[in-house]
């Protein structure tokens, strides 16, 4: 017999799972949806995010949501220049999709053995006051290391979506994968267009870092286990589609937290692949895909 | 609008070992509807791509006189031609298939010296076209040819234009929509003043909004004149007219 207050706990910590995932998902989407760039290194910076949240809880004790809004630019930047050797290397030859892809790959290595030797194999945690508090809403108890990173989750997607529906780079960014010398007539110069949001979507990867490790202990390959369930968000929220991502976000969180709930945890990763499988076979598209 | 005109002097152009254009010479004047007139092949879409920066020039002069001054445009590239206000409406249209009508439009406003006009700029597009404010929820490329012509037209209306290059708008449009297309490009630029650069090779279409003409044969300008003197002369007789 299932049990309704454990079956609402359930959901409600997966929809808190949710908004933390949307946060993870958003630059991906953004940068194969938006860019068509085989960005699959993201997950990796998601944990270099991290470590500089562990950093600078571990040495100066601050918070880390504080942290990630402070590396947030710094991730930025890192992005453009990671874009602009792209660029150089790769796109502008046109040779960008499969060596891109290897690109992007190597990348990913690199990140990962560079927190392997400066860190070690170890789990890495951060310490704030309320991190290990939560509050009760009836029967249902919402832990703060989950209510802070689903805020923040939504906050980030909704400054996304702002930025890409209301202002004029951002629909900007919307175009130039769809006809980029069009946009040149519009009066846009689309490599600068396109080192904007790339830097954006890396500049993501700070706040979502800190989030990640607020939520459980991280190490340097953890980004593995997260390349599956991000790319599960992005192809069934429609690649590019920022709404889509926060809605494919808050059902994958709930289909895990219920599996996890109901069939043990370690059913739940299998769960992003099933849901991954079956979006590509129903509707490639995605649910907001246009 | 600012009074802008646009001066070609020897103009010559072609792709690699390929010459286009052999010393071309054109002006469009402030309010003027100019009409490039030639069938295909002879230059018409090289000259206006001379222009706006796309292809660059191996000889000759383009120049902007805007207000007494004059901006050399050669080697500028195409993003710096829309901030001097020259728009161009190009062939096939370019729009941005995956984006909604208002979108596209909203695109076209990306000039920072249009964006305080938008709302302004947005009647007009809607008044000139009113199909566009009933599907401005559609995506652009569901639409009909027709209809994606007065969008390409409007989204570049939307970034204030001083001179408006429009290059072949009746390219794979049904006859009765290419008289649409031009007499809405006749209303906008009597009540707005535009300045119009328009290359077409539909010449019965074309010189009914031009007021002046240039032939362009084999890369050279082979006549100009007013509208009236073009339809009477020789050699429009004798490739557009079939007489």
């Amino acid at each position: 017999m299932v049990s309704l207050d454990l079956l609402l706990n359930a959901l409600a910590a997966g929809l808190l799972l949710g908004g933390f995932y949307a946060a993870v998902s958003l630059g991906i989407s953004m940068a194969f949806g938006l860019l068509d760039i085989v960005n699959i290194a993201h997950p990796v910076f998601v944990i270099l995010g991290s470590y500089a949240a562990y950093i600078m809880n571990a040495r100066f004790g601050f918070d880390p949501i504080l942290t990630g809004v402070l590396f947030t630019p710094v991730f930025y930047v890192l992005g453009v220049v990671l874009y602009r050797i792209y660029y150089a290397s790769f796109e502008r030859k046109g040779a960008e999709s499969l060596r891109g892809l290897v690109f992007f790959f190597g990348v990913l290595f690199i990140v990962e053995v560079s927190l392997l030797l400066a860190f070690g194999v170890d789990y890495r945690m951060v310490e704030a006051r309320y991190i290990g508090e939560s509050i009760h809403i009836g029967p249902v108890g919402l832990a703060y290391r989950l209510l802070v990173p689903f805020v923040v989750g939504v906050m980030l997607t909704g400054a996304l979506y702002w930025f890409l529906a209301r202002t004029f780079y951002g629909r900007a960014v919307q175009a130039v994968a769809q006809d980029a010398f069009a946009l040149r007539l519009m009066g846009a110069n689309p490599f600068k267009v396109k080192s904007i949001a790339f830097g954006l979507a890396i500049a993501t990867a700070a706040l979502a870092g800190a989030l990640l490790i607020m939520i459980g202990p991280v190490e340097p390959a953890l980004n593995r286990e997260y390349i599956g369930r991000v790319f599960a968000v992005a192809v069934l929220g429609g690649m590019g589609s920022i709404s889509g991502t926060l809605v494919a976000a808050l059902l994958l969180g709930v289909a895990e937290s219920l599996t996890a709930t109901f069939s043990g945890p370690s059913w739940s990763v299998a769960v992003s692949f099933a849901v991954l499988l079956l979006a590509l076979a129903v509707r490639p598209a995605g649910l907001f895909g246009r | 609008m600012v009074g802008s005109r646009l001066v070609l002097r020897d103009v010559e152009a072609g792709y690699g070992a390929v010459r286009v254009l052999h010393g071309v010479s054109i002006d469009v004047n402030e309010g003027e509807t100019v009409v490039l007139l030639g069938t295909n092949g002879n230059g018409k879409s090289t000259l206006i791509k001379c222009i706006m920066g796309i292809v660059r020039p191996e000889r000759g002069e383009i120049a902007l006189e805007r207000d007494g001054e004059r901006i050399d445009l050669i080697g500028r590239a195409p993003e710096d031609m829309v901030h001097l206000g020259i728009t161009l409406v190009p062939e096939g249209r370019r729009l941005f298939p995956k984006l909604t009508v208002e979108e596209n439009l909203m695109l076209g406003a990306f000039r920072a010296a249009a964006r305080r006009d938008i709302a302004k700029n947005l009647d007009l597009c809607f008044e000139a076209f009113p199909v566009l404010r009933s599907r401005r929820r559609q995506l652009a490329g569901s639409m009909s040819g027709g209809e994606q012509q007065m969008l390409a037209i409007g989204r570049a209306l939307m970034s204030t234009p001083a001179i408006l290059l429009v290059d072949e708008p009746s390219v794979g449009l049904a006859p009765l929509l290419v008289s649409r297309v031009i007499t809405t490009i006749r209303d906008l630029k009597e009540r707005y003043h535009l300045t119009v650069l328009m290359a077409e090779q539909n010449f019965n279409q074309a010189v009914k909004i031009a007021d002046r003409g240039y032939v362009i044969v084999h890369g050279q300008i082979a006549f100009e004149g007013r509208t009236e003197d073009l339809t009477e002369h020789e050699l429009v007789k004798k490739y557009y007219l079939g007489l």
